[in-house]
């Protein structure tokens, strides 16, 4: 009895295997065609609040994509994401291209918010001469050493400073206030460095006395010495670049130390990130901020989208989760036109795209372009000012005037509370 | 190029300093030490008695961080009010820890000095509670708004961060309660008989596995502690532990493996040398400084300040 249970036990498996290869052989439900794209994103560790945003924004694009009959001209083939986490780490970034590239086999890569990942995994990618899609990364030289496969879709960071500057210099003339002392404030990895570095030319193109120079460690317990030294420089204006963790904290040190300035400016990254707003509360209020995007542009498809993306996730979408959302759009592009997952042929398409329509056109600029080093010639870039509306605290685009929320301007010099 | 992190030579020459600016400096490099001293107190004790390095401590800071957030989000109470909750709700978290994770590992290795697979244990402690807090929690950056956060008031020119002088005077309290506790009831001199030799105090009817879990309790219920302490002006989240349980090892070290004084001592040498030393360079340097003389008190005084000389 024991015995043919036993039989019939084997027979059963063989046959439930020998129907799975006969359905796996039959061409009626062969899979479609899967593109896999690799993402490298700080998941965990101090970015990994925008590295998970970055996330959301590349699955919600992709359902779209997928669920709109995925790339047609490679017969409907579906795109696919697979997640590495980089934990902001360089040596962690090129470790996964590689493997994304020679195990993963993915068709092109994206990623990876840190410009100090970003860097090297670059670097790996045209090894492979495999396209690498850069939704953020700022830093400048990303795109200034002659690759042929890295495309940048954000602004670099030389345009942002300049964009500072210029708000500045405009602000000046419009409210006649007097602007002579400058402080930079920065998290020491390669994205405060590079920033200030291009803030150091720029002040002295402008005429500004720099009293203070300070980079502190993202990782900091304690900002309080820092914002002590601003208090003691007592600076006109204050330039900012901070990551999520350490904005929050710069931003209620200097209220509790009771820093006060003409201006202060973050630069996207941790003062973009939503949980700052939601962390500092009337800290912040009247602060400036530079993004590439921002909630109330007025460009059609954003309150719909931001809508979506709330009810998912449970907060607003972001410049970064923007810039991801549309590099997925811009990769789905590249595919449709290339009509060929081989990495020379998308490149090429990606060399000479001009997408200017679509779910991808919720970005403050009216299209995507790539000149020969593969930065996007395009991206622009808004000022933004934190205001109080009804109790809430909100950002509001101020600047460029034509970019500006109906009904508001800077509210500058910023009012001593 | 320059090496990321350290800015032109310009600005790190700094001009003059005022006085006040100096006293302000060390008042917040004080309070903020005080804070990182508690921090170090629960991993000193933990060493001094169970002679594990206890890689999970910032992983339970976090555990008291996070426990410390849904205590005051979810009843509204005020931070210290939480303590309440939280204290022994870290003690018995410790407590087990110690008795179902670390105690077979312990027990197992019986015969050796110092179990070096506890440090991998305690290791595996730390990655897992900090992924499955990543995994729960989502990696977002909490902050609550406590009836007392960015409170602050002014001595003349000096601001005093008020959640911060709460640390202090917290500090004080725990280190006096500790020393009590360690030198006049039964179980305290359990503990320091255990911490001296484990074999003796066996053989005296002590039972060094429950002395081991206490230690560990209260050591993990001094992170609760701290976590009530921070919430008012710091920020929540699934890595938090990392950036304390560097300055933690430090401390410890730099005060004396196992000395209670030293872990005060040397949590408040921290804080003054990021606070005064940013004033006259810029801060990414005072890392740098706080390695130096961690070193050198290592060259002069190996055990550290406080620390016997005994081979641990």
């Amino acid at each position: 009895m024991k015995k043919s249970m036993k039989y019939g036990f084997i027979f059963v498996v063989a046959l439930i295997f020998a129907c799975s290869l006969v359905l796996a052989g039959s061409p009626a439900i062969a899979k479609t065609k899967v593109v896999k794209i690799g993402n490298i994103l700080p998941l965990s560790g101090p970015s990994a609040s925008v590295g998970i945003q970055g996330k959301y924004a590349r699955e919600l694009a992709t359902e779209q994509i997928n669920n709109a009959g995925g790339i047609k001209s490679l017969g409907g083939a579906k795109l696919e994401n697979i997640y590495v986490d980089s934990k902001s780490d360089p040596t962690v970034g090129v470790s996964a291209a590689e493997r994304l590239i020679n195990s993963d086999k993915v068709t092109i890569l994206s990623g990876c918010w840190n410009s100090a990942v970003t860097y090297p995994s670059t670097q790996v990618a045209e090894r492979y001469k495999v396209p690498f899609i850069v939704p953020v990364s700022v830093r400048n030289t990303i795109t200034e050493r002659g690759f042929k496969y890295t495309f940048r879709i954000a602004a670099k960071d030389a345009w942002w400073a300049r964009d500072q500057f210029e708000f500045l210099e405009d602000m000046k003339k419009k409210s006649g206030a007097d602007l002579k002392t400058m402080a930079f404030v920065y998290e020491n990895g390669d994205w405060g460095v590079g920033m200030a570095e291009q803030w150091e030319k720029l002040a002295k193109k402008y005429g500004y006395d720099v009293v203070l120079n300070e980079p502190y460690p993202s990782t900091a317990s304690d900002l309080t010495p820092v914002a002590m030294k601003i208090k003691r420089k007592k600076p006109d204006v204050i330039l900012l670049t901070s990551n999520a963790a350490d904005a929050i904290l710069l931003t209620n040190t200097m209220a509790e130390m009771r820093v006060k300035a003409k201006a202060i400016i973050g630069t996207g990254g941790g003062h973009a990130d939503p949980m700052f707003r939601k962390n500092c509360g009337a800290n912040a209020e009247y602060m400036f901020d530079v993004v590439e995007w921002e909630a109330d542009l007025r460009k059609p498809g954003i309150p719909e989208l931001n809508a979506e993306f709330k009810k998912r996730h449970g907060f607003n979408l972001s410049g970064e989760s923007v810039d991801a959302y549309a590099s997925v759009y811009v990769i789905a592009d590249a595919l449709e036109k290339a009509g060929s997952t081989d990495p020379k042929k998308l490149r090429d398409a990606l060399a000479n795209m001009h997408l200017d329509s679509g779910p991808a056109m919720i970005v403050s600029y009216d299209a995507v372009e790539f000149d020969e080093t593969g930065q996007n010639i395009n991206a622009g870039i808004v000022m933004v000012q934190y205001r109080m509306i009804d109790g809430n605290l909100e950002r509001v685009s101020v600047w460029p005037a034509s970019a500006a929320r109906a009904g508001y301007e800077a509210v500058f010099p910023m009012p001593k509370k | 190029m320059r090496i990321s992190g350290f800015p032109p030579v310009s600005a790190v020459r700094e001009n003059e300093v005022k006085m006040d600016f100096i006293i302000q400096a060390i008042v917040s490099g004080t309070l903020m030490g005080s804070i990182y001293g508690l921090a170090a107190l629960g991993l000193t004790l933990i060493f001094g008695v169970i002679k594990v390095i206890n890689f999970a401590h910032g992983s339970c800071l976090m555990v008291g961080m996070y426990a410390a957030y849904w205590v005051v989000t979810l009843t509204g109470v005020n931070p210290y009010l939480a303590l309440i909750v939280v204290v022994p709700l870290l003690f018995f978290f410790g407590y087990f820890l110690q008795d179902i994770v670390i105690k077979p590992v312990l027990e197992a290795q019986s015969d050796v000095r110092e179990p070096t697979e506890v440090i991998i244990v305690t290791s595996g402690v730390w990655y897992i509670l900090d992924n499955i807090t990543l995994m729960i929690f989502g990696a977002e950056y909490r902050v609550v708004q406590t009836s007392i956060t960015g409170k602050s008031f002014e001595i003349g020119e000096i601001i005093v961060s008020t959640p911060k002088l709460y640390g202090l005077i917290a500090t004080i309290i725990v280190s006096v309660a500790l020393v009590w506790f360690l030198k006049y009831t039964k179980m305290g001199k359990s503990i320091r008989a255990a911490s001296l030799d484990r074999e003796a105090a066996s053989l005296m009817g002590i039972n060094q596995y429950r002395v081991f879990n206490i230690a560990f309790g209260i050591g993990t219920a001094i992170m609760g502690v701290v976590g009530c302490v921070l919430l008012p002006f710091y920020y929540v989240f699934p890595t938090v532990g990392v950036i304390f349980d560097v300055k933690c090892f430090i401390i410890v070290v730099l005060g004396g493996l196992g000395s209670i004084p030293g872990a005060l001592i040397g949590g408040i040498i921290i804080g003054l040398i990021e606070s005064v030393g940013a004033q006259f360079m810029a801060s990414t340097w005072t890392e740098l400084i706080v390695y130096l003389v961690f070193l050198a008190v290592l060259f002069i005084k190996p055990a550290g300040l406080f620390g016997e000389e005994r081979d641990w």
